[in-house]
């Protein structure tokens, strides 16, 4: 009778340690909180670049020309060291602009955030457009 | 009854761990509520922010247009084609961009082109806007008005060297939203007889840019009247027309 307790306990404690390592192994692989502050940072530096360089109508014009290298180079200028980017320009009616990749580097397979962009031309014939920036830390 | 106690003790540990769970599982969702709440508010900043200049840039365009002799419709057409592409622009939430054209004096239909005699022009519009954003966790509701507005300030003095043959010297300020502000393109012009004449090198015309705004333009011509008037037509950087009239003083 006595041995029979004691073995009931053993198995009692070993049901114990495996419940809490099954619980401590959930927790490991619940997936972790993302880095939104990170995100927002990133979104906000975006924003800042595009508002810099729409600022009196640069980016607009820029679009009209279909001048996409200097986009690019500006973006370059404007955005932190360490940041890749990738535009993508709308027309009013939706359809994609820039004919090339404006880019720094390929964001495939990184965790990007997206911010988006209304501009408007400071032109004779205005024109609006939508850019939107996909922005990611390198390394 | 030993049996009952121990099946307790497991029981407790059990409820204890699914607590625990349960408990991290609802912080990490309200934290991530919370971050979230805040990108959207850092969203509708921004998008709202890029209204306002892209607001201001249609203004500009419109005047551009119309100070360069396009329709006076222009810039009410441009403002409707506007607000109707904001409609649909914001992801969060529902967005409505409406606007009202100044018609105080001296603003027409928000537009005011005054290109005088007296030595002052002025090329001006003047919109006001109100934006709601209506987000899923904000709504904003903003007012805000687009005045753009390039003046010219123009003198002149002539000194006759012989004869009927003066040297005239035009100087010329130019003004963004009350900015000094540079020019694009600069066209002096002199009334001779009844024909306004652009001096060339034939009038040893120079213009000197002084890179505040300010211009000094200089040249030579012959009047047959005691009168000399002379003209300067601008473009400024954003494409925007202004012109005036001055009668230079004999000094």
């Amino acid at each position: 009778m006595f041995d029979q307790k004691g073995q009931i306990r053993i198995i009692e404690s070993f049901l114990a340690i495996a419940v809490i390592f099954s619980a401590v192994l959930v927790s490991v692989t619940f997936p972790s909180s993302p880095n939104l502050s990170k995100e927002k940072s990133l979104a906000s530096v975006g924003t800042q670049a595009l508002v810099q360089l729409d600022a009196n109508g640069t980016l607009g014009n820029l679009i009209l020309q279909h001048d996409w290298t200097s986009i690019k180079t500006a973006l370059d200028i404007l955005l932190p060291v360490g940041v890749s980017f990738n535009v993508t320009v709308y027309d009013d009616a939706g359809s994609v602009m820039n004919s090339e990749l404006v880019q720094n580097s390929n964001l495939l397979g990184r965790e990007a955030v997206s911010v988006q962009h209304v501009c408007a031309t400071q032109t004779q014939t205005v024109q609006f457009f939508t850019v939107r920036l996909q922005l990611a830390w390198n390394g | 009854m030993k049996q009952r106690k121990d099946s307790g003790q497991i029981l407790l540990i059990a409820a204890f761990i699914m607590a625990s769970l349960l408990l991290s599982a609802q912080i990490y969702v309200f934290e991530v509520g919370r971050i979230q709440s805040e990108i959207e508010s850092d969203s509708l900043n921004d998008f709202m922010l890029s209204v306002q200049l892209g607001s201001a840039h249609v203004v500009t365009g419109s005047l551009a247009n119309i100070s360069n002799g396009g329709s006076s419709n222009t810039l009410e057409s441009n403002l409707q084609k506007w607000v109707s592409f904001m409609g649909n622009q914001y992801l969060h939430g529902k967005s409505a961009l409406d606007y009202t054209l100044r018609d105080a004096a001296p603003f027409s239909s928000g537009i005011w082109l005054n290109w005088g005699v007296n030595g002052f022009g002025v090329s001006s519009a003047y919109v006001n806007f109100t934006h709601r954003l209506l987000g899923r966790n904000t709504n904003v509701d903003q007012a805000f008005f687009v005045n753009t507005t390039t003046a010219l300030l123009m003198e002149s003095t002539n000194r006759r060297l012989s004869g009927d043959t003066r040297q005239v010297n035009v100087t010329i300020s130019l003004w963004n939203e009350k900015e000094p502000a540079l020019a694009r393109q600069i066209t002096v012009y002199y009334k001779a007889s009844t024909n306004w004449l652009i001096p060339d090198e034939t009038n040893n015309y120079t213009l000197q840019d002084y890179g505040n705004g300010t211009y000094k333009a200089s040249f030579v011509a012959t009047f047959l009247d005691e009168s000399v008037e002379v003209s300067a037509r601008i473009l400024d950087y954003r494409d925007i027309h202004v012109q005036a009239n001055a009668t230079s003083t004999e000094v």
